[in-house]
Protein backbone atom coordinates (compact mmCIF):
# COMPACT_ATOMS: atom_id res chain seq x y z
CA UNK A 1 0.00 0.00 0.00
CA UNK A 2 1.10 3.85 -0.71
CA UNK A 3 0.79 6.44 0.71
CA UNK A 4 0.02 9.58 -0.56
CA UNK A 5 0.18 13.26 0.37
CA UNK A 6 -2.63 15.89 -0.41
CA UNK A 7 -2.26 19.23 -0.71
CA UNK A 8 -2.85 21.13 2.61
CA UNK A 9 -6.32 22.73 0.49
CA UNK A 10 -7.46 19.34 -0.67
CA UNK A 11 -7.45 18.21 3.01
CA UNK A 12 -9.61 21.13 3.66
CA UNK A 13 -11.84 19.88 1.18
CA UNK A 14 -12.23 16.92 2.29
CA UNK A 15 -12.34 17.95 6.08
CA UNK A 16 -15.76 19.88 4.37
CA UNK A 17 -14.33 23.36 4.77
CA UNK A 18 -14.61 24.55 1.80
CA UNK A 19 -16.23 23.24 -1.67
CA UNK A 20 -14.14 22.12 -4.71
CA UNK A 21 -15.10 25.46 -6.37
CA UNK A 22 -12.92 27.27 -4.02
CA UNK A 23 -9.85 25.33 -4.61
CA UNK A 24 -7.42 26.61 -7.07
CA UNK A 25 -7.68 25.40 -10.75
CA UNK A 26 -4.37 23.67 -10.81
CA UNK A 27 -5.76 21.66 -7.62
CA UNK A 28 -9.12 20.80 -8.63
CA UNK A 29 -8.10 17.18 -10.67
CA UNK A 30 -6.36 16.01 -7.28
CA UNK A 31 -9.37 17.34 -4.80
CA UNK A 32 -11.51 15.31 -7.19
CA UNK A 33 -9.60 12.43 -7.31
CA UNK A 34 -9.47 12.85 -3.24
CA UNK A 35 -13.28 12.76 -3.31
CA UNK A 36 -12.91 9.52 -5.57
CA UNK A 37 -11.41 7.93 -3.20
CA UNK A 38 -12.96 8.24 0.05
CA UNK A 39 -16.19 7.87 -1.78
CA UNK A 40 -14.41 4.10 -1.97
CA UNK A 41 -14.68 3.66 1.65
CA UNK A 42 -16.73 1.35 2.73
CA UNK A 43 -18.54 2.94 5.42
CA UNK A 44 -21.04 0.19 6.56
CA UNK A 45 -21.23 -0.70 9.98
CA UNK A 46 -18.94 -3.48 10.92
CA UNK A 47 -20.72 -6.46 12.55
CA UNK A 48 -18.44 -8.63 14.83
CA UNK A 49 -20.29 -11.94 15.94
CA UNK A 50 -20.55 -11.98 20.09
CA UNK A 51 -18.33 -8.27 20.61
CA UNK A 52 -21.10 -7.30 22.49
CA UNK A 53 -21.37 -9.56 24.69
CA UNK A 54 -17.24 -10.09 25.55
CA UNK A 55 -17.51 -6.28 25.97
CA UNK A 56 -20.36 -6.44 28.34
CA UNK A 57 -18.28 -9.77 30.12
CA UNK A 58 -15.16 -7.27 30.60
CA UNK A 59 -16.91 -4.81 32.03
CA UNK A 60 -19.13 -7.03 34.59
CA UNK A 61 -16.09 -7.91 35.79
CA UNK A 62 -15.35 -7.66 39.47
CA UNK A 63 -12.10 -4.73 39.68
CA UNK A 64 -10.71 -6.29 42.24
CA UNK A 65 -10.33 -9.38 40.48
CA UNK A 66 -9.57 -7.74 37.25
CA UNK A 67 -6.92 -5.69 39.42
CA UNK A 68 -5.23 -9.50 41.29
CA UNK A 69 -5.61 -11.12 37.32
CA UNK A 70 -3.33 -7.88 35.83
CA UNK A 71 -1.20 -8.21 38.81
CA UNK A 72 -0.77 -12.07 38.92
CA UNK A 73 -0.59 -12.92 35.30
CA UNK A 74 2.87 -13.87 33.88
CA UNK A 75 3.72 -11.63 31.18
CA UNK A 76 6.90 -10.90 29.03
CA UNK A 77 8.77 -7.65 28.77
CA UNK A 78 12.04 -6.20 28.12
CA UNK A 79 14.26 -3.79 29.35
CA UNK A 80 16.66 -2.56 26.67
CA UNK A 81 19.79 -0.65 28.56
CA UNK A 82 21.67 2.22 26.82
CA UNK A 83 25.38 1.62 28.23
CA UNK A 84 25.55 5.37 28.27
CA UNK A 85 23.15 5.07 30.87
CA UNK A 86 24.77 2.94 33.04
CA UNK A 87 27.05 5.40 34.81
CA UNK A 88 24.07 7.93 36.13
CA UNK A 89 22.33 4.61 36.59
CA UNK A 90 25.04 3.27 38.99
CA UNK A 91 25.52 6.39 40.57
CA UNK A 92 21.85 7.06 41.27
CA UNK A 93 21.90 3.67 43.27
CA UNK A 94 25.26 4.42 44.79
CA UNK A 95 23.10 7.52 46.43
CA UNK A 96 20.63 5.60 47.43
CA UNK A 97 22.57 2.79 49.16
CA UNK A 98 24.29 6.03 50.95
CA UNK A 99 21.21 7.21 51.62
CA UNK A 100 19.92 4.13 53.26
CA UNK A 101 22.92 3.46 55.22
CA UNK A 102 22.04 7.57 56.84
CA UNK A 103 18.89 6.76 57.77
CA UNK A 104 19.85 3.70 59.01
CA UNK A 105 18.93 2.24 63.17
CA UNK A 106 20.33 4.98 65.74
CA UNK A 107 22.55 4.74 67.76
CA UNK A 108 23.58 6.44 71.29
CA UNK A 109 26.32 8.82 71.85
CA UNK A 110 27.92 9.03 68.79
CA UNK A 111 31.00 10.68 70.46
CA UNK A 112 30.71 9.31 74.15
CA UNK A 113 32.48 10.00 76.87
CA UNK A 114 36.02 9.03 77.47
CA UNK A 115 36.92 7.86 81.09
CA UNK A 116 40.40 7.37 82.85
CA UNK A 117 41.08 3.80 84.37
CA UNK A 118 43.96 2.20 85.62
CA UNK A 119 44.53 -1.80 85.50
CA UNK A 120 46.38 -3.55 88.18
CA UNK A 121 47.46 -6.89 88.38
CA UNK A 122 49.57 -8.75 91.26
CA UNK A 123 51.79 -11.16 89.43
CA UNK A 124 55.11 -10.48 91.13
CA UNK A 125 56.68 -13.62 89.58
CA UNK A 126 55.62 -13.00 85.99
CA UNK A 127 58.04 -11.36 83.09
CA UNK A 128 55.68 -9.56 81.72
CA UNK A 129 51.82 -8.70 82.01
CA UNK A 130 49.51 -6.94 79.38
CA UNK A 131 45.62 -6.42 78.95
CA UNK A 132 43.47 -7.33 76.19
CA UNK A 133 40.41 -6.30 75.48
CA UNK A 134 37.38 -5.18 73.39
CA UNK A 135 39.18 -1.48 73.78
CA UNK A 136 42.17 -2.83 71.86
CA UNK A 137 40.86 -5.48 69.27
CA UNK A 138 41.96 -7.96 71.93
CA UNK A 139 45.62 -7.51 71.21
CA UNK A 140 47.76 -8.98 73.13
CA UNK A 141 50.76 -6.40 72.61
CA UNK A 142 49.32 -3.31 72.04
CA UNK A 143 48.84 -2.52 75.82
CA UNK A 144 51.81 -3.67 78.43
CA UNK A 145 51.35 -3.13 82.20
CA UNK A 146 54.47 -1.88 83.90
CA UNK A 147 55.60 -3.49 87.00
CA UNK A 148 56.95 -1.87 90.01
CA UNK A 149 59.03 -3.06 92.83
CA UNK A 150 56.25 -5.20 94.32
CA UNK A 151 55.30 -7.29 91.55
CA UNK A 152 52.08 -5.45 91.27
CA UNK A 153 51.91 -4.17 87.31
CA UNK A 154 49.81 -1.55 86.12
CA UNK A 155 48.68 0.51 83.12
CA UNK A 156 46.45 4.10 83.38
CA UNK A 157 44.13 4.14 79.90
CA UNK A 158 41.64 6.46 78.46
CA UNK A 159 38.61 4.88 77.28
CA UNK A 160 35.18 5.82 75.76
CA UNK A 161 32.06 5.03 78.25
CA UNK A 162 30.33 1.87 77.59
CA UNK A 163 30.89 -1.75 78.23
CA UNK A 164 33.96 -3.39 77.98
CA UNK A 165 35.38 -6.97 78.23
CA UNK A 166 38.83 -7.40 78.79
CA UNK A 167 41.45 -9.79 80.30
CA UNK A 168 45.17 -9.76 81.40
CA UNK A 169 47.63 -11.85 79.53
CA UNK A 170 50.38 -13.31 81.56
CA UNK A 171 54.12 -14.28 80.03
CA UNK A 172 52.09 -13.70 76.65
CA UNK A 173 50.51 -16.72 76.77
CA UNK A 174 48.13 -17.23 80.02
CA UNK A 175 44.73 -15.11 79.78
CA UNK A 176 43.78 -14.39 83.22
CA UNK A 177 40.59 -12.21 84.35
CA UNK A 178 41.05 -9.76 86.53
CA UNK A 179 40.01 -10.56 90.25
CA UNK A 180 39.06 -7.43 91.54
CA UNK A 181 36.60 -6.51 88.59
CA UNK A 182 33.06 -8.74 87.63
CA UNK A 183 33.86 -11.13 84.93
CA UNK A 184 30.91 -12.99 82.80
CA UNK A 185 31.45 -16.46 80.10
CA UNK A 186 33.67 -15.28 77.23
CA UNK A 187 32.02 -18.39 75.16
CA UNK A 188 35.31 -20.28 75.26
CA UNK A 189 35.44 -21.80 78.56
CA UNK A 190 37.15 -18.91 80.34
CA UNK A 191 36.09 -15.65 81.62
CA UNK A 192 36.08 -11.90 80.11
CA UNK A 193 36.50 -9.00 83.17
CA UNK A 194 33.87 -6.78 82.84
CA UNK A 195 34.36 -2.78 82.73
CA UNK A 196 31.15 -0.90 82.73
CA UNK A 197 31.99 3.59 82.34
CA UNK B 1 16.46 -0.46 37.28
CA UNK B 2 17.81 1.84 40.33
CA UNK B 3 16.62 -0.74 42.85
CA UNK B 4 18.31 -3.72 40.96
CA UNK B 5 21.50 -2.01 41.54
CA UNK B 6 20.95 -1.00 44.83
CA UNK B 7 20.36 -3.99 46.65
CA UNK B 8 23.65 -5.60 45.41
CA UNK B 9 25.07 -2.30 46.37
CA UNK B 10 24.09 -2.50 50.14
CA UNK B 11 24.26 -6.24 50.75
CA UNK B 12 28.19 -4.99 49.23
CA UNK B 13 28.64 -2.64 51.52
CA UNK B 14 27.13 -4.55 54.53
CA UNK B 15 29.97 -6.99 54.16
CA UNK B 16 33.00 -4.54 53.63
CA UNK B 17 33.21 -3.44 56.93
CA UNK B 18 33.09 -7.10 58.40
CA UNK B 19 35.81 -8.32 56.07
CA UNK B 20 37.46 -5.17 56.41
CA UNK B 21 37.62 -5.63 60.13
CA UNK B 22 38.67 -9.59 60.11
CA UNK B 23 41.64 -8.74 57.60
CA UNK B 24 44.43 -10.73 58.87
CA UNK B 25 42.90 -10.89 62.36
CA UNK B 26 41.49 -14.45 61.94
CA UNK B 27 41.12 -17.10 59.62
CA UNK B 28 39.49 -16.92 56.43
CA UNK B 29 37.24 -19.75 57.39
CA UNK B 30 35.99 -17.31 60.30
CA UNK B 31 35.97 -14.32 58.36
CA UNK B 32 33.61 -16.29 55.85
CA UNK B 33 31.11 -17.20 58.97
CA UNK B 34 30.85 -13.48 60.41
CA UNK B 35 30.40 -12.45 56.89
CA UNK B 36 27.55 -14.69 56.88
CA UNK B 37 26.30 -14.11 59.93
CA UNK B 38 26.89 -10.55 60.47
CA UNK B 39 25.33 -9.71 56.98
CA UNK B 40 22.10 -11.67 57.62
CA UNK B 41 22.39 -10.24 61.53
CA UNK B 42 22.26 -6.25 59.91
CA UNK B 43 19.53 -7.04 58.52
CA UNK B 44 17.59 -7.91 61.36
CA UNK B 45 18.75 -4.24 62.89
CA UNK B 46 21.50 -5.96 64.90
CA UNK B 47 24.88 -4.30 66.10
CA UNK B 48 27.51 -6.07 64.07
CA UNK B 49 30.46 -4.81 66.61
CA UNK B 50 29.84 -7.78 69.24
CA UNK B 51 29.89 -10.79 66.50
CA UNK B 52 33.05 -9.17 64.99
CA UNK B 53 34.52 -8.61 68.32
CA UNK B 54 34.31 -12.07 69.19
CA UNK B 55 35.56 -13.63 66.27
CA UNK B 56 38.73 -11.20 67.05
CA UNK B 57 38.34 -12.21 70.77
CA UNK B 58 38.49 -15.90 69.40
CA UNK B 59 41.49 -15.72 67.42
CA UNK B 60 43.38 -13.98 69.68
CA UNK B 61 43.22 -16.51 72.48
CA UNK B 62 44.16 -19.45 70.07
CA UNK B 63 40.38 -21.16 70.09
CA UNK B 64 40.32 -23.67 67.64
CA UNK B 65 37.89 -22.37 64.52
CA UNK B 66 35.19 -24.76 65.55
CA UNK B 67 34.45 -23.51 69.07
CA UNK B 68 34.66 -19.44 67.84
CA UNK B 69 31.97 -20.83 65.38
CA UNK B 70 30.13 -21.70 68.08
CA UNK B 71 30.94 -18.46 69.93
CA UNK B 72 29.72 -16.18 67.65
CA UNK B 73 26.57 -17.82 66.65
CA UNK B 74 25.97 -18.02 70.71
CA UNK B 75 26.55 -13.99 70.21
CA UNK B 76 23.98 -13.64 67.59
CA UNK B 77 21.23 -15.69 69.38
CA UNK B 78 21.75 -13.68 72.08
CA UNK B 79 21.78 -10.21 69.83
CA UNK B 80 17.94 -11.42 68.65
CA UNK B 81 16.89 -11.96 72.14
CA UNK B 82 17.61 -8.66 73.11
CA UNK B 83 16.01 -7.41 70.37
CA UNK B 84 12.87 -9.69 71.09
CA UNK B 85 13.35 -8.65 74.34
CA UNK B 86 13.33 -4.78 73.54
CA UNK B 87 10.87 -4.71 71.19
CA UNK B 88 8.02 -3.34 74.26
CA UNK B 89 10.27 -0.26 73.42
CA UNK B 90 9.65 0.26 70.05
CA UNK B 91 12.89 3.18 70.10
CA UNK B 92 15.44 0.94 72.13
CA UNK B 93 14.72 -1.84 69.71
CA UNK B 94 15.64 0.12 67.00
CA UNK B 95 18.90 1.13 68.51
CA UNK B 96 21.61 -1.11 68.29
CA UNK B 97 23.74 0.34 71.04
CA UNK B 98 20.34 -0.75 73.36
CA UNK B 99 20.32 -4.31 71.81
CA UNK B 100 24.13 -4.89 72.30
CA UNK B 101 23.65 -4.07 75.77
CA UNK B 102 20.63 -6.20 75.72
CA UNK B 103 22.92 -9.62 74.73
CA UNK B 104 25.73 -8.35 77.14
CA UNK B 105 23.02 -8.43 80.05
CA UNK B 106 21.56 -11.96 78.64
CA UNK B 107 25.56 -13.16 78.39
CA UNK B 108 26.02 -11.85 82.11
CA UNK B 109 22.77 -14.05 83.10
CA UNK B 110 19.88 -12.10 83.35
CA UNK B 111 16.85 -13.70 81.29
CA UNK B 112 14.55 -12.38 78.72
CA UNK B 113 12.01 -11.25 80.60
CA UNK B 114 14.41 -9.19 82.61
CA UNK B 115 15.77 -6.80 80.07
CA UNK B 116 11.90 -6.50 78.50
CA UNK B 117 11.15 -5.35 82.10
CA UNK B 118 13.95 -3.23 82.72
CA UNK B 119 13.33 -1.54 79.17
CA UNK B 120 9.57 -0.97 79.87
CA UNK B 121 10.24 -0.04 83.68
CA UNK B 122 10.39 3.57 82.80
CA UNK B 123 8.67 5.09 80.42
CA UNK B 124 10.12 8.71 81.00
CA UNK B 125 13.68 7.90 80.99
CA UNK B 126 16.15 8.90 78.03
CA UNK B 127 16.98 5.49 76.38
CA UNK B 128 20.65 6.33 76.78
CA UNK B 129 19.36 6.39 80.84
CA UNK B 130 18.17 2.68 79.68
CA UNK B 131 20.67 1.72 78.04
CA UNK B 132 23.22 2.11 81.10
CA UNK B 133 20.87 0.89 83.19
CA UNK B 134 21.03 -2.64 80.69
CA UNK B 135 25.07 -2.31 80.91
CA UNK B 136 25.03 -1.66 85.01
CA UNK B 137 22.23 -4.41 85.64
CA UNK B 138 24.79 -6.99 83.25
CA UNK B 139 27.03 -5.98 85.26
CA UNK B 140 25.96 -6.70 88.94
CA UNK B 141 24.52 -9.88 87.62
CA UNK B 142 28.01 -10.55 87.03
CA UNK B 143 29.15 -9.38 90.22
CA UNK B 144 27.09 -12.12 91.74
CA UNK B 145 23.45 -10.09 92.51
CA UNK B 146 20.67 -12.42 92.09
CA UNK B 147 18.49 -10.71 88.65
CA UNK B 148 15.24 -10.15 90.72
CA UNK B 149 17.72 -8.16 92.81
CA UNK B 150 19.53 -6.68 89.98
CA UNK B 151 16.34 -5.52 87.97
CA UNK B 152 15.13 -4.15 91.23
CA UNK B 153 17.97 -2.13 92.15
CA UNK B 154 18.26 -0.58 88.65
CA UNK B 155 14.77 0.14 87.83
CA UNK B 156 14.40 1.81 91.83
CA UNK B 157 17.16 4.03 90.89
CA UNK B 158 16.18 5.30 87.06
CA UNK B 159 12.75 5.66 88.80
CA UNK B 160 14.25 8.05 91.24
CA UNK B 161 15.30 9.60 88.27
CA UNK B 162 18.77 9.84 89.37
CA UNK B 163 21.44 11.27 86.78
CA UNK B 164 23.12 8.05 84.71
CA UNK B 165 26.47 8.59 86.56
CA UNK B 166 24.79 7.23 89.87
CA UNK B 167 23.73 3.98 87.74
CA UNK B 168 27.40 3.84 86.80
CA UNK B 169 28.49 3.55 90.89
CA UNK B 170 26.04 0.78 91.99
CA UNK B 171 28.64 -2.06 90.76
CA UNK B 172 31.13 -0.13 93.06
CA UNK B 173 28.70 0.13 95.49
CA UNK B 174 27.61 -3.01 95.78
CA UNK B 175 31.53 -4.56 95.61
CA UNK B 176 32.30 -1.88 98.59
CA UNK B 177 29.49 -3.90 100.32
CA UNK B 178 30.51 -7.25 99.34
CA UNK B 179 34.00 -6.77 101.27
CA UNK B 180 33.13 -6.05 104.03
CA UNK B 181 30.93 -9.01 104.25
CA UNK B 182 27.25 -8.10 103.12
CA UNK B 183 25.86 -10.46 100.40
CA UNK B 184 25.41 -9.12 97.22
CA UNK B 185 21.14 -9.94 97.23
CA UNK B 186 21.21 -7.86 100.56
CA UNK B 187 23.58 -5.07 99.29
CA UNK B 188 21.30 -4.83 96.24
CA UNK B 189 17.82 -4.85 97.86
CA UNK B 190 19.35 -2.06 100.69
CA UNK B 191 20.49 -0.30 97.78
CA UNK B 192 16.91 -0.31 96.26
CA UNK B 193 15.58 0.59 99.40
CA UNK B 194 17.67 3.67 99.12
CA UNK B 195 16.22 4.57 95.84
CA UNK B 196 13.14 3.97 96.76
CA UNK B 197 12.94 6.20 99.68
CA UNK B 198 14.19 9.06 97.18
CA UNK B 199 11.63 8.27 94.52
CA UNK B 200 9.21 9.14 97.19
CA UNK B 201 10.66 11.97 98.37
CA UNK B 202 10.92 13.53 94.57
CA UNK B 203 13.98 14.13 92.17
CA UNK B 204 16.66 15.28 93.58
CA UNK B 205 17.63 19.08 93.23
CA UNK B 206 19.20 19.62 89.28
CA UNK B 207 17.19 16.96 87.39
CA UNK B 208 17.37 18.24 83.88
CA UNK B 209 20.60 19.30 84.21
CA UNK B 210 23.38 17.19 81.63
CA UNK B 211 24.05 14.04 83.93
CA UNK B 212 27.82 14.67 85.45
CA UNK B 213 30.22 11.77 84.34
CA UNK B 214 31.78 9.76 87.39
CA UNK B 215 35.75 10.61 88.12
CA UNK B 216 38.27 8.03 87.15
CA UNK B 217 37.19 4.91 88.52
CA UNK B 218 40.12 3.71 91.44
CA UNK B 219 40.40 0.34 89.65
CA UNK B 220 37.80 -1.54 86.91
Amino acid sequence: MSEREFHSFVKQLLDGDITIADLPAELRSEGEEALRLLAAVDRRPVQLDGLTARVMAQIAEHPKRKFWRRVLQPREFRVRVRPWLMVPALAAAAALVLWIGRSGPPSSPASPALVTVRFVLSAPDAHEVSVAGTFNQWNADATPLVRTDAGVWTATLTLPAGEHQYAFVVDGVRWVPDPAAPAVDDGFGRRNSVLTL
Amino acid sequence: MLLAFALPLALLLQQAPIADRLRGRVSPEIAALATELGTAAAARGLPLDPLIQKAIEGNAKGVPADRVAAAMRLVVSQLDASHTALRGSPALAADTVAVAAGAFALNAGLKDGDVAALSRSVADAPASDVIVGLRVAGTLVALGVPPAETVNLVQATLKAGRPAGELLGLPGQIQAQVAKGTPPAQAAAGLARAAAAQSRRGPPPGRGQPPARPGPPPHP
